[in-house]
């Protein structure tokens, strides 16, 4: 509990002083801010990582089995996606979004009253390891590191949550981004790409998203066959995936048709983060079902 | 015969009719508007389903909503929504919609990526496509085109020419196979339905509660399932860790099979799983229970003696031996039928009854209640009574009987959807068009093409190849 604790509180300060320094960047077009910025992100992402690692440890099993260590697992995951795109496309005044975002939910996870954070043991439904591995992992004496379909499932419905937030980041700087195009003319929106990029990378982290929660929603389902019998029985957290899988299975085909493009699939983006805000959050607090641990 | 010519021709007119209906509904479903309204009429009607609880007795959801509410509830179903007409009815239009849709996208695309090389094309279309680059290199046209050739085929690419004298135009592609992503996908969910309709049809669910050395015929299968053992594994701090249950398959009298279930782990036998549902103490069975002679005119009974279920017991002290042959963990006797019963499953009564033998003869089947002792006398006409005075339940174990034949056409639908994925957003359909021309003392390479996604990869491979058909000079 204490060095996840603490690691935790590093990485607090870090992602504020990354997203003041990227913010910087964006406002000061300072190249050394930039860098500077992308190291810190770097630091963070270890210092995050850490987190996940000494919460294992303390815990004796994968970090993914309550709200606060699913929300560490989400912004990990996220600071990871964002710093691909930008090794990848080298566009720094978009992260000053992205880890708004992330320290937006490192403040929302240390605000989580304490039974969402306690380290527990997993009840009977969670513990499931994958035979094969534990097979492959016996003859070392390892075989209690063994993964499962809970961890699988965790681990890739939150890479699909991690893409999701960072088209979300993405659709809102195209909106005002878009705008500003309109009215010409200097503006503070320069810092970022043009608008047809920008609507191209939100797109593009959909496409690592969807695919991801979909492999995410099948293991569920394989898991739930498992231990209930069932492989869908359509509780609130399972049918708020399918809902948040309707929303950006609907912004893949707007792309395809004209007319729906730029604006309209922004807002559908949008509409698609705050389906999976609801369905991380609000459905663990307001509605009841198989998943109100996490 | 004009009669008939009229019928004829009447008939052509239904059928012409029919046929423009025909098309009507045809043209409506091939539409991709109708998918995203379907998609996010999907999306939002969902939300109801979750925020009204489903498949709760009506007295809950009167109590929640009042009576004007349930009957709304009700007439639309939404206290089990999605099994509901209507919300099977948008699943149909949509998976209408996605058979119509691939039957009027599939073949052309099909065709057209099997004949897709066209090296002879006019050369102003190189000039439409936003990827677009004029560049000369200094060296003779055939050499340039060799340059081109080995440039593309270092990226994987497939190339055609055709020309000569000066003048070369080529074609160049990628990925083929990306566009058939979005197909199987479309495909899989298919598969995903079928599954679900074949498993809502042919499958069933069921629960026994199974007592500890008790067995359960499985319906219309030739096996037994029995239960050995149950037992639940904690931990240190007490919290419960695992329901398991030791269980045997039976089948044509033999044992074939034993395997420990537990949740997370059921047992899989001829289409049949078995899981680990629930757990609890037997309402009407026990295993054995503790007993004493008690004399009338002494306060204290005597030693406990325990009775197993079922099974003749001496009694030491008197001539007497007992059998326990019934429990009632909540005793409740019906008058009209003359029958005991157990009011709930809960020991807020417990009773047990007993067969008390002197010697070979049945002398009297009492009921003893372990709250109530001496209520009634154990034998009639005797010094000698009986008291209940603790006993041991007999645990069961709850399993969920579960057959879905269409769950493994789900599980196959799933993998193509995988590799549907894996095409759709990974693989990616690139062409390009190349024209090498000679230009005197240099050539001048034009070049232009297209990619279904991702058009950050196609500018920087563009690039990348650009650098390589300019720079190498001189090899």
């Amino acid at each position: 509990m204490i060095l996840s604790l603490v690691f935790f509180t590093f990485s607090f300060a870090f992602y504020f002083i990354t997203a003041v320094l990227y913010m910087g960047h964006w406002i000061f077009r300072k190249k050394w801010l930039g860098q500077t910025a992308t190291a810190f992100a770097f630091v963070a992402l270890m210092s995050t990582t850490m987190v996940l690692v000494a919460r294992a440890g303390e815990s004796g099993h994968a970090p993914f089995s309550n709200l606060y260590e699913s929300m560490v697992l989400f912004i990990w995951a996220t600071n990871a996606g964002y710093l691909l795109m930008e090794f990848k496309h080298k566009f720094k005044a978009i992260g000053a979004v992205v880890m708004t975002i992330e320290l937006l939910s490192m403040l929302a996870a240390s605000l989580l009253p304490y039974r969402f954070k306690s380290v527990e043991p997993l009840n009977p439904a969670l513990q499931n390891k994958w035979h094969w591995m534990m097979d492959l992992l016996s003859p070392w004496g390892f075989e209690k590191y063994a993964i499962g379909w809970l961890d699988f499932h965790v681990f890739t419905t939150f890479i699909g949550y991690a893409g999701f937030a960072i088209a979300f980041g993405l659709s809102l700087i195209y909106l005002v981004k878009n705008r500003s195009e309109q009215k010409g003319g200097r503006s503070i929106m320069d810092a970022f790409p043009d608008a047809k990029t920008i609507d191209e990378l939100s797109y593009r982290s959909i496409a690592w998203g969807f695919p991801f929660l979909a492999v995410g929603i099948v293991s569920g389902a394989v898991w739930a066959n498992y231990a209930w019998g069932s492989y869908w029985s359509w509780d609130p957290k399972e049918t708020w995936s399918l809902i948040t899988w309707f929303i950006y299975a609907a912004y893949l085909h707007a792309r395809v048709t004209r007319g729906w493009r730029g604006k309209r699939a922004a807002y559908l983006s949008i509409a698609g983060f705050l389906a999976v805000v609801f369905l991380y959050w609000g459905v663990s607090f307001v509605l009841p079902g198989l998943h109100a641990y996490a | 015969m004009p009669e008939k010519a009229k019928e004829a021709a009447g008939e052509a007119q239904i059928k012409a009719r029919w046929r423009a209906a025909g098309s009507k509904v045809w043209y409506f479903f091939n539409s991709l508007k109708l998918t995203l309204s379907i998609l996010i009429t999907l999306a939002i009607v969902s939300i109801f389903g979750t925020v009204v609880e489903q498949n709760l007795p009506i007295e809950d959801y009167l109590s929640n909503y009042g009576e004007k509410w349930t009957k709304a509830i009700l007439y639309l179903r939404l206290n089990d929504m999605y099994h509901s007409y209507w919300f099977t009815a948008l699943l149909a239009m949509l998976a209408t919609n996605i058979i119509v849709c691939t039957f009027e996208r599939f073949p052309p695309k099909w065709k057209s990526l099997l004949n897709h090389k066209s090296e002879k094309f006019d050369s102003k279309l190189i000039e439409k496509f936003t990827n677009h680059q004029t560049f000369s290199v200094a060296a003779a046209p055939d050499a340039v085109k060799e340059r081109v050739v080995s440039a593309f085929k270092k990226k994987r690419y497939g190339i055609i020419s055709s020309g000569g004298d000066g003048e070369w135009r080529l074609y160049a592609w990628k990925g083929r196979i990306g566009r058939l992503g979005s197909d199987m996908t479309h495909i899989s969910l298919l598969l995903i339905l079928l599954g679900a309709i074949v498993g809502s049809f042919a499958g069933y669910k069921d629960f026994r509660a199974i007592f500890v050395g008790g067995d359960v015929t499985v319906p219309n299968e030739g096996f037994k399932l029995k239960l050995d053992k149950f037992w639940i594994d904690y931990y240190d701090s007490g919290q419960i860790k695992q329901y398991n249950s030791l269980v045997t398959v039976i089948e044509g009298g033999k044992e074939v099979l034993q395997k420990q279930i537990w949740v997370n782990e059921p047992l899989y036998y001829k289409g049949i799983r078995f899981y680990q549902s629930s757990y609890g103490t037997a309402w009407n069975r026990v295993e054995e229970a503790q007993v004493a002679l008690k004399l009338k005119n002494r306060d204290n009974p005597g030693d406990p003696v325990a009775v197993k279920w079922q099974e003749l017991k001496a009694m030491p002290g008197s001539p007497y031996s007992v059998k326990l042959v019934s429990y009632s963990a909540d005793f409740a006797y019906d008058e009209k039928t003359n029958t005991v019963f157990s009011k709930s499953a809960e020991a807020n009564n417990p009773a047990v009854q007993l067969e008390i033998y002197n010697g070979e003869k049945l002398v009297s089947t009492p009921w003893l209640f372990l709250k109530y002792p001496g209520i009634f006398p154990a034998i009639p006409n005797s010094d000698v009574d009986m008291v209940f005075l603790d006993f041991r339940g007999t645990m069961y174990s709850g399993l969920s009987i579960n057959k879905d034949p269409g769950t493994n056409i789900v599980w196959a639908g799933t993998i193509v959807m995988g590799f549907g994925f894996i095409l759709a957003f990974f693989v990616y359909h690139r062409r390009v068009w190349i024209i090498v021309r000679n230009t005197g003392r240099s050539s001048e390479v034009k070049l232009g093409g297209t990619i279904n996604k991702n058009n950050f990869v196609f500018e920087k491979e563009l690039k990348e190849i650009v650098e390589a058909v300019s720079a190498s000079k001189g090899e």
